[in-house]
């Protein structure tokens, strides 16, 4: 029997299997220790943290939907302060590799966020989730709402980003826009490890009965099975354009959705509603890749990354 | 600690119209289950309905605990069809149970429709461990959607019903009732309904002086506090949060951390 090495290097972040979590979906990690180890993910990725607490949208902010869900939560989050002195301590005591992902309204307060958790040595790596579809005002917004739906705004935000933090550096982008090479290339240039594809796709539902949108928000963000397909394209997509690492997701469920995205060009893949149903996925994932590479006598996961045949 | 577990049925009954009780053998739930805490049931092993539908501990047994339902949609539909001898994945105890409080002298429970799912386990706990005996008030639409009044009354439960259009005990509302059999500051007041029942009952309790906890509902998609999706606004904050977790904060709550004014 080979063995098998799981191990990457993503964007200068050593990860001893390439299966973290999707930011939202997974706390601050201590919540589903409950059942299993979470040491044993490549990564754990915090909830987007913001400078202050935030209380996030009104409610309801959850729907189910077919094989998926809508969810515009907001972005409620206990802050950076509360997350280096609350939440941090465990996941260091239980030595997990940290990813932490990181919102603002400026330039300048990603960079304070990025400059904190540098200093406080608060994180392993750096996520800039510049695709929040959930903080606008559905009413009013149109265009490019979202940072990463403006290449040169990705470009400003990434750059400011690099200057302030030698964190390996992972810049979160939007499914949303016509090209996704364009902010992905923008991400690259201007100084990006690697990029997160993909953030929720936009989205929205109303009820006949009442005429009213389903979500208080009105608009929220999809994910699940669902958008399974849309990400996987996304990622082959970014990949035939970029030399930096992408980090996969949208709808995983399992090793073989896992391997979807990696053999479309993923270094890394994160688990996100799916453990909403199930908390254990992301380390079912992990046993269904060391496996998939025993049978196909693969003896680096990294092997793997791009691999498609066609 | 939650489990996550594969429970087989060991029985399945209608007990009224579209509604059913379910009793699932899971020995590890089942010991550390209370009162007022919820499991979480995966309706199929396919991707459709994603998510787990949350349900309440009716009973609580040594080794199974029941449930009762209401069918509402494509999960209820889906656990309405499943068979005595098939097994359900199931993921509890999870939230926080009622608070026993021997402290006071009148325990009352009103339960709206379908939100009589608790009640029976926390009846038998109350009588169990607080030798208090509850009043009961069992609140519907209308007459055949009243379930488990008799298990009150087996238990030796004063029992009043309630229904909208009167063809069952008190026409109107519980929240009406209960301010007629009159309350007092050593009465505690256990309620679980729609939000607006459940609000109505918590004016009557604050005029009356009473304590009110309520078992709230909201749209769960992991019931462990992560997905941040089940919250309810608070007076207070809760751990430096003003929007408080239905599932993991509760679903049980002092009313009066409730800001109400939205329902
Ligand atoms: C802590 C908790 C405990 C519960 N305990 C019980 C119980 O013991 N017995 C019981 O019959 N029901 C209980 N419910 C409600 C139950 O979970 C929903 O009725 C069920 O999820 C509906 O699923 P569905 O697929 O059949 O309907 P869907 O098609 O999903 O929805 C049908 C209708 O039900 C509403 N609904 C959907 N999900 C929920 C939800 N999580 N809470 C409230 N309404 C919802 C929808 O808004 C819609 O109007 C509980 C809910 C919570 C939050
Ligand atoms: C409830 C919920 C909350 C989320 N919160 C965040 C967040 O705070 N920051 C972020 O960058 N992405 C957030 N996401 C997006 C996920 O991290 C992920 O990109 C997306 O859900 C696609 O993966 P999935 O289909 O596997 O869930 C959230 C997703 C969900 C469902
Ligand atoms: S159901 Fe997810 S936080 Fe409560």
């Amino acid at each position: 029997m080979i063995t098998v090495n799981l191990e990457i290097t993503l964007g200068g972040l050593r990860m001893k299997n390439p299966v973290t979590v999707g930011s939202g979906t997974f706390a601050y990690g201590q919540e589903y220790d409950a059942y299993f180890d979470i040491a044993q993910l490549g990564a754990v990725t915090t909830k987007s943290l913001t400078l202050k607490p935030r209380a996030g949208n009104k409610t309801p902010r959850l729907v189910e939907t077919p094989a998926g869900m809508l969810n515009a939560i907001g972005l409620q989050n206990v802050g950076i302060d509360v997350y280096l002195r609350d939440k941090l301590p465990y996941l260091r005591e239980k030595r997990c590799t940290i990813i932490a992902n990181i919102y603002g309204h400026s330039p300048d307060e990603y960079v304070e966020l990025a400059r904190r958790i540098e200093a406080e040595a608060g994180a392993d790596a750096i996520e800039a989730n510049l695709s929040c579809p959930n903080v606008h005002d559905a009413r009013t917004a149109r265009g490019c709402a979202l940072v990463a739906q403006d290449p040169n705004r990705v470009a400003e935000y990434t750059r400011a980003l690099r200057e302030a933090t030698g964190l390996p550096l992972f810049i979160k982008l939007s499914p949303n826009v016509t090209d996704i090479a364009e902010p992905c290339l923008a991400a690259q240039e201007a100084g990006a490890d690697a990029v997160s594809l993909i953030n929720t796709l936009l989205g929205m539902g109303i009820n006949p009965e009442t005429r009213r949108p389903i979500l208080a928000n009105i608009v929220g963000g999809l994910s699940g099975p669902a958008i399974r397909p849309v990400a996987v394209k996304l990622v082959w997509d970014a990949a035939k354009v970029l030399r930096i690492p992408i980090i996969g997701m949208g709808g995983i469920t399992n090793a073989a959705d896992a391997l979807q995205f990696i053999l479309a060009g993923a270094t890394a893949v994160a688990v996100g509603s799916m453990s909403f149903r199930q908390p254990d996925t992301a380390l079912s994932v992990i046993r269904g890749l060391e496996d998939y590479c025993r049978r196909h006598g693969v003896a680096q996961i990294s092997e793997l990354v791009g691999a498609m045949r066609v | 600690m939650p489990h996550l577990i594969d429970c087989e049925i060991v029985m399945h009954q209608e007990i009224a119209p579209e509604h059913f009780r379910l009793v699932l053998r899971g020995p590890e739930i089942a010991r550390e289950a209370k009162a007022g805490q919820f499991c979480m049931l995966e309706v199929q092993a396919g991707l459709y309905p994603f998510l787990r539908r949350p349900m309440c501990f009716e009973r609580i047994f040594p080794d199974s605990f029941a449930i009762v339902y209401r069918v509402q949609g494509e999960g209820t539909r889906l656990i309405a069809k499943m068979r005595v001898g098939q097994t359900v994945n199931v993921q509890g105890p999870l939230g926080k149970p009622f608070p026993l409080r021997r402290e006071f002298e009148h325990h009352v429970i009103v339960a709206g429709g379908i939100g009589v799912a608790p009640f029976p386990a926390l009846a038998e706990a109350l009588i169990r461990e607080c030798g208090a005996v509850p009043e009961v008030i069992v609140a519907a639409r209308t007459a055949d959607q009243l379930v488990c009044e008799q298990d009150f009354r087996q238990m030796g439960c004063k029992v009043h019903l309630a229904t909208d259009d009167g063809s069952a005990g008190y026409r109107g509302f519980a929240s009406d009732l209960l301010r007629e059999l009159g309350l007092q500051e050593n009465s505690v007041v256990y309620c679980c309904g729609p939000m607006a029942m459940m609000k109505a009952t918590h004016l009557v309790c604050e005029a009356a002086g009473a304590l009110c906890l309520a078992s709230l509902e909201a749209e769960m998609a992991c019931g462990d506090g992560v997905c941040l999706g089940c919250v309810v606004e608070a007076n207070v904050e809760v751990e430096a949060e003003r929007m408080v977790r239905v599932c993991t904060d509760g679903p049980v709550f002092d009313t009066r951390l409730i800001q109400w004014e939205s329902y």
